[in-house]
């Protein structure tokens, strides 16, 4: 499923009230919670950080008032919500630069849950970014806009960011002895 | 072997995905390198969401969310329902303020003038005049209510 997602800035949002009820927040929530946390605890490294994004991520949905066609359009959203809390807190903590760090090296940073396999391992390897990027595009199915749109890049560039972003996994990976020709069935 | 972008990315990330491959992809994806690595960074990626969406810490309780923007939007309905009070608040002390600075000289002269004419001997028969003028009643009136709504309109903002 290809993300579809909107334009609205997250940090921008507007103030109606919220529209669905508990019981299709709560089946938004089963459905979504999961597979978000695990993108947020890949991008970030930390549990209990994911844990907190995952959170405002849904009460920054709620309160935007956003409705969606259908759980698919609402889970893209969510996606977009959580890019942009990763930019912000990557932002917050080198508030001397726009851009995300090379390496995530803060305190928080959780190794175990990096090191938990050795595609953790390889993943903790790249920038944040790059994380994002690698998700979106192989788990989420994002296209090339919708990758530029969530992570704010020009969508012309993402073809090739993607491919750099790939090779370097493909260095870490072969690092701990992950090659294409063992995985080429 | 190529190790430069491939037109068939798209297909083999499709492919990879699903795990639905033509023998022709299959072909070209074991003799394209670029094709190889996207495959093997497909499944390796697929495994490690697997991996952690399956993590057993026990995710947040999604009630305390639904709590928290339900009351975000009952705050901003309360707002919303408020804010003409609040304006009309505004433009109350606006307007008590634009007819208080109006009347200053006259208002300064009209107490002057009610408390020389005061005769001190005799203060409860001239106090009524001095106090009944209309206008001062009027100035005095809406300076109190200029105040009021200027402590109303401190005390919506606080809150």
């Amino acid at each position: 499923m290809a993300l579809s997602l909107p334009r609205m800035q997250t940090t921008d949002l507007p103030g109606p009230a919220v529209t669905m009820d508990e019981a299709a927040f709560r089946h938004l929530y089963d459905r979504t919670a999961r597979p978000l946390r695990a993108y947020l605890m890949r991008s970030c490294g930390d549990l209990a950080l994911a844990d907190d994004l995952l959170q405002e991520a849904y009460l920054r949905m709620l309160r935007s008032g956003f409705e969606g066609e259908d759980d698919d359009h609402r889970k893209n959203y969510l996606y977009r919500i959580a890019t942009n809390l990763l930019r912000d807190h990557f932002r917050r903590k080198r508030p001397e630069s726009d851009e995300v760090p090379e390496r995530d090296e803060s305190p928080g940073h959780d190794q175990a849950i990096h090191m938990r396999s050795d595609v953790g391992g390889a993943m903790a390897e790249l920038a944040p970014r790059d994380r994002q990027m690698l998700w979106l595009a192989y788990v989420e199915g994002a296209s090339h806009r919708e990758i530029a749109k969530a992570l704010g890049l020009r969508t012309a560039s993402i073809r090739s960011m993607l491919f750099r972003a790939r090779q370097r996994l493909v260095k870490q990976l072969q690092v701990r002895g992950l090659r294409p020709e063992l995985e080429v069935s | 072997m190529t190790t430069n972008p491939c037109p068939h990315e798209e297909a083999v990330t499709a492919a990879a995905r699903s795990g639905d491959w033509s023998p022709e992809l299959k072909a070209h994806r074991d003799g394209c390198l670029t094709c190889a690595e996207l495959t093997l960074v497909v499944a390796a990626l697929a495994t490690d969401a697997e991996e952690l969406a399956a993590i057993e810490a026990p995710l947040p309780d999604p009630a305390p969310i639904w709590f928290k923007a339900q009351l975000a939007s009952r705050e901003r309905d309360f707002r919303r329902a408020t804010r003409a009070i609040v304006w009309v608040q505004r433009a109350a002390v606006a307007v008590t303020l634009a007819v208080g600075l109006a009347f200053v000289p006259g208002l300064w002269n009209l107490v002057k003038g009610a408390f020389t004419s005061l005769d001190l001997s005799s203060p409860v028969a001239d106090l009524p005049r001095a106090a009944g003028s209309p206008l001062l009643v009027i100035v005095v009136s809406m300076l109190v209510l200029g105040g009021l709504a200027l402590w109303e309109l401190t005390a919506a903002q606080e809150n």
